[in-house]
């Protein structure tokens, strides 16, 4: 089972409320806990996996209550106190903050558009081979969890656990979540898009010929 | 970068059902509805329904192709050139293309 964010094919939530296109920030606060994000992950203290996973063990409880930037302070105070880049006393503004060796790091604001430009390219080479080719019929795990840390981060869905789809595309070497999540390296190896009958994964699908298309790693994956 | 076309047997939508994954750096900040519970949670079991929560509809012929963004891959759509629109220039074709139609929950129509 896993955790609380992995929330495809959940019943019970309502309608999905459309917004102008203009309509990007709901309060100030919420542009300003962007930025401090993305610019605290300049620092180079964690990655992409270890701040998703941050967010991820949120309790249930405040993950369904916080809104969205609030999801991502909460999961950003964690890192910040967890890394040592702050205590929870100078979070908490109760001691006056020093400068922080990682002051020569900080992100400037001409830095920010390059930045973004950049954006987190996850390709690297590997030496693991593909082992499936596009049409190949493949199985995901049984269990949707993380295999080398219990509890830990994944990207494989609860509702594509067990599930038989076919290889439509390969992507080339990827940075392993599960492995790059926990400080066990970068693992990389091979990502494919695998394609699902909405009937392989729903009791009631709306249409036959429908599908659904996901993202998985070569060690999500079995022959079937 | 991945463009999937929407054809008249296929329509695609794109979400991220782990978290907001989204295209960035051509479509900017995710908008507030394809970050929320709602969205993660149903279009990829029920996606007429929630087009039916932005006003689309689609043709009784047409099939779903939903993609869970899970890696850090990033898809786009490729929205489907309406009818009568063939003597149109770019320029004027690029005016029919909003965001959502190139998350997949709009259309590219043609304004009467």
């Amino acid at each position: 089972m896993s955790r609380v964010h992995d929330m495809g094919g959940r019943f019970g939530d309502g309608a999905v409320v459309p917004e102008p296109e203009d309509e990007i920030f709901h309060a100030d606060w919420h542009a300003r806990a962007l930025a401090l994000t993305l610019a605290s992950g300049s620092l180079g203290k964690w990655n992409i996996d270890v701040s998703r996973h941050m967010r991820e063990c949120l309790s249930p409880q405040d993950y369904t209550a916080f809104s969205y930037y609030e999801k991502w302070m909460g999961g950003l105070a964690n890192l910040l106190v967890s890394t040592g880049v702050m205590t929870r006393d100078e979070l908490a503004g109760k001691t006056t903050a020093q400068i922080s060796e990682l002051a020569e790091k900080k992100l400037t604001a001409d830095q920010v558009a390059g930045a973004m430009a950049r954006g987190g390219p996850a390709d690297r080479e590997s030496k693991i081979a593909p082992v499936f080719e596009i049409g190949d019929t493949v199985m995901t795990r049984r269990i949707a969890e993380n295999v080398l840390v219990s509890g830990g981060h994944t990207r494989l869905p609860n509702y594509a656990a067990g599930a038989q789809g076919r290889i439509l595309r390969y992507h080339g070497t990827h940075v392993l979540p599960d492995s790059n999540a926990h400080g066990l390296g970068e693992a990389p190896e091979p990502l494919y898009a695998v394609i699902f009958p909405a009937a392989e994964l729903w009791q009631h699908p709306e249409h036959p010929r429908d599908e659904v298309v996901l993202d998985l790693w070569q060690s999500y994956l079995e022959p079937a | 970068m991945v463009v999937v076309e929407n054809t008249p047997d296929t329509h695609n939508i794109v979400v991220c059902t782990l978290c907001s994954c989204y295209p960035w750096p051509l479509l900017g900040i995710p908008p507030g509805w394809y970050k929320s519970d709602a969205y993660r949670a149903r279009v990829v079991r029920e996606p007429r329904k929630v087009l039916s929560d932005f006003g689309v509809t689609l043709d009784e012929d047409t099939s779903v192709r939903v993609w869970d963004s899970t890696a850090e891959v990033r898809y786009l759509v490729l929205p489907m050139r309406p009818a009568g629109t063939e003597g149109m220039s770019e320029e004027a074709l690029m005016d029919l293309v909003s965001r959502d139609s190139m998350v997949g929950t709009a259309i590219a129509t043609v304004p009467v």
